[in-house]
């Protein structure tokens, strides 16, 4: 066990030294490679999660290839970062069994899982060799609130995000003189779906909204000609859908053609409001609605870079490529200032991360982790406006002012 | 011919009980836990549908029920965890007994048994994934705790020789079913139901008895698993995959065999494996080729490896 564990360090170790006595005995002409230093990246390239993990192995594909152009780790003699890459198949025994090869192939940390029950799994698999994990997307609460000090989420839980949520929706309404006062519920049967349409049912009536009715239904889903009959005879202001991505195009889709038109649609964690593909292939169902969603920082002259590195690549721009370039910014800054590449090191770097790291390009605060928590991630509300993908909420980070309600017709 | 069963039973169990110290990767070891882990769930099957010819396509229902019973029991109640686990097996015993008793006695054979296991898994999935006690759809954490008497082991070695010695039990117990009255009694109920009512078998008995005791087994295995990842949810326990993992395993192996279920799983998981080392860059293309070599052993050999060895050996 203890030989494992070591074969991360010894290599890098050595590696230094080499660099820096060849700087010394060669100064500009003869400088040792250093020996680089391998980064597991997890991901479900197949199964049911399979475009989501795609997405995120290209966000930490350019960020392990950003880091390499631009002089590699420079604390470790410019060390450059080498991939091994991991495909969950979309489970946690298929998370759990990657973890376990890249354990033995001695990867300094690892990156990734998108789902939480796989961040679960994996994130558990890592800590038996103390083995740093950086969650990417994984938003169960249950995933920071195990004691485990080798795993990290940059990235903002559920119960955060839907507080977020709840805040803008009554922060959007007064603004617009309170136009929603009733809600239906639409969400998947699922994880996530539940658990927000429940968090919704006991937050919403305090903040003065009826909920007339929550509606729930199995992923994948055919149909939604039932629900949107439903929607049409309680006829309410605001929809609140949480839902993957084929279901919600699907239920945009049908109130669209049904001509159903609710003062707004409000969603959260959606697979799909706030997803190019979606508006690039219905434009007129995804205009203007509003999702409460992960989403790269506007500002940031980095978001439009990967932007269009993503896009000449032939893909589109989901947050899953920011989150994992962010995840994997935030390991290689680990390594700076931990200065060598040691599990146990970069673990006490992460935990230390502050407001100084700022290669990532989140709409976040100041990175503080409590728990391997980051208290300053926070999810953004976007809303679909022209064809495009815009921020409203926080106005801090908003490059677009809200449109609600939804003009008529 | 029994004592060379007995004899490669023991082999057997010898020769696996060897591989912690020979193989100490991680990957490796979690591969065989795994494999293992489906074998057991695989074995459960093949007593009700390799002996008793009840062909079921749920036994994900008995699956989550042992698993879901070993994680809520020790994580919302603080009962043991072997305690738990072992609860849970009888309750998917009696799960097994009841959902016989309501498909037999209602005369229910062949795709029709099939297809009302395959709801009541689907029943079970659904109900898992909405109600509380179960962590609905969030699923249920067991705390990691790594001391021997929580039924968590430091050395992936420690927790593949627990699995070995139930998948060796279960070995040992279809020989001993294969030789017991009930034994003969399940083969006469699948080979011709009607003749062994003839003959004064209560088929309904027998096979209330073969779903109770496959069901035990299979349970065992969802236990083993919650015990070995520590997390549940409704799809885990009671989703169809574990339902096809169960059956795929005894029918490529060899059904109705004490070795079928054994000899299934290790194939398949390896002939897995393999294919994922094989090809790396391509995501899934592992999977594909998996599928069609899945699709060669089940179409040519005459209907297993067994079946294959067989038609080596007499030189045909």
């Amino acid at each position: 066990m203890p030989n494992t564990i070591l074969q991360g360090v010894t290599p890098s170790r050595r590696a230094l030294m080499l660099g820096a006595a060849g700087a010394l005995a060669a100064p500009g002409l003869l400088r040792a490679q250093p020996a680089p230093i391998k980064l597991g990246i997890l991901q479900p390239v197949t199964g049911a999660l399979a475009q989501d993990g795609e997405y995120g192995r290209i966000g930490a594909e350019l960020a392990i290839q950003e880091l390499n152009a631009t002089g590699g780790i420079k604390a470790l003699g410019g060390a450059q970062i080498q991939m091994v890459f991991g495909d969950a198949r979309s489970n946690p025994e298929g998370g759990t069994a990657e973890v376990e090869r890249m354990q033995a192939e001695g990867v300094v940390a690892i990156v990734g899982g998108f789902a939480s029950p796989i961040c679960l799994a994996a994130s558990q698999a890592a800590s038996r060799y103390d083995l740093p994990y950086i969650v990417d997307v994984g938003v169960s609460d249950q995933i920071v609130s195990r004691g485990l000090r080798n795993t990290f989420r940059f990235s903002p839980g559920a119960a955060s995000i839907t507080r977020a949520a709840l805040d803008n929706l009554v922060k959007l309404n007064d603004a617009a003189g309170k136009p929603a006062k009733t809600v239906v519920l639409v969400h998947e049967d699922g994880l996530f779906g539940t658990g927000a349409a429940r968090t919704m049912q006991a937050e919403l009536p305090p903040r003065g909204f009826e909920i007339l009715e929550t509606i729930s239904h199995p992923s994948p889903a055919r149909d939604m000609s039932n629900i949107a009959l439903r929607i049409r005879s309680l006829n309410p202001d605001l929809i609140i859908p949480s839902s993957y991505y084929s279901e919600f195009v699907l239920l945009s889709r049908t109130l669209q053609q049904r001509r159903i038109r609710p003062k707004g649609i409000y969603a959260i964690l959606n697979g799909a409001a706030s997803n190019y593909r979606f508006v690039r292939e219905f434009p007129d169902a995804a205009n203007l609605v509003m999702d409460v969603n992960h989403w790269a920082d506007p500002r940031k002259p980095k978001t439009a870079e990967l932007r269009r590195m993503v896009e000449a690549q032939n893909r589109f721009w989901l947050f899953n490529v920011p989150m994992n370039y962010s995840a994997v910014m935030l390991v290689a800054d680990a390594l700076e200032r931990a200065g060598r590449a040691d599990r146990n090191a970069v673990i006490e770097a992460l935990a230390k991360t502050d407001g100084s790291f700022t290669r990532h390009i989140m709409p976040y605060g100041p990175t503080n982790f409590v728990n391997g928590q980051n208290q300053g991630g926070q999810a953004v509300n976007t809303q679909i406006q022209n064809n495009d993908v815009k921020v409203i909420f926080p106005t801090e980070f908003a490059d677009a002012q809200p449109i609600f309600p939804w003009p008529a017709g | 011919m029994k004592d060379r069963q007995l004899a490669l039973i023991l082999g057997f169990a010898a020769v696996a009980a060897l591989v912690p110290f020979f193989v100490t990767a991680g990957t490796w070891l979690n591969f065989a836990v795994f494999t293992l882990i489906l074998c057991l769930a695989a074995q459960g099957w093949n007593i009700l549908g390799g002996y008793g010819g009840q062909y079921s396509f749920g036994h994900a229902a008995f699956f989550g029920t042992t698993a879901y019973l070993t994680a809520v029991l020790q994580s919302r109640y603080g009962i043991n965890p072997y305690a738990a686990f072992a609860i849970g097996i009888a309750a998917a015993a009696a799960v097994g007994w009841v959902i016989g008793f309501l498909s037999f006695r209602s005369g229910l054979k062949g795709s029709y048994f099939a297809l009302v296991t395959l709801a009541f898994a689907e029943v079970f999935r659904v109900v898992a994934n909405a109600s509380d006690i179960t962590g609905g759809a969030a699923g249920t954490l067991i705390k990691l705790d790594v001391r021997p008497e929580n039924f968590q082991f430091a050395s992936r070695g420690t927790f593949f020789w627990v699995v070995l010695a139930m998948v060796v039990l279960a070995m040992l117990l279809t020989r001993a079913l294969e030789r017991s009255r009930l034994g003969a009694q399940m083969v006469a109920v699948r080979e011709n139901e009607d003749a062994a009512r003839a003959l004064g078998v209560d088929a309904l008995q027998v096979k209330l008895s073969a779903i109770a005791l496959s069901a035990a087994i299979t349970g065992a295995a969802g236990g083993l698993y919650a015990q070995y990842f520590l997390y549940l949810d409704a799809t885990i326990a009671y989703g169809t995959w574990i339902s096809v993992e169960a059956l795929l395993a005894p029918i490529v192996g060899g059904a109705g065999t004490v070795f079928g279920p054994v000899v299934g799983s290790i194939v398949l998981h390896s002939l897995s494996e393999f294919t994922k080392s094989l090809v790396g860059r391509i995501p899934g293309i592992d999977l594909v080729i998996f599928g069609i070599m899945l699709i060669l052993v089940v179409r040519f050999p005459p209907r297993n490896i067994p079946g294959l060895i067989r038609r080596w050996r007499s030189g045909r």
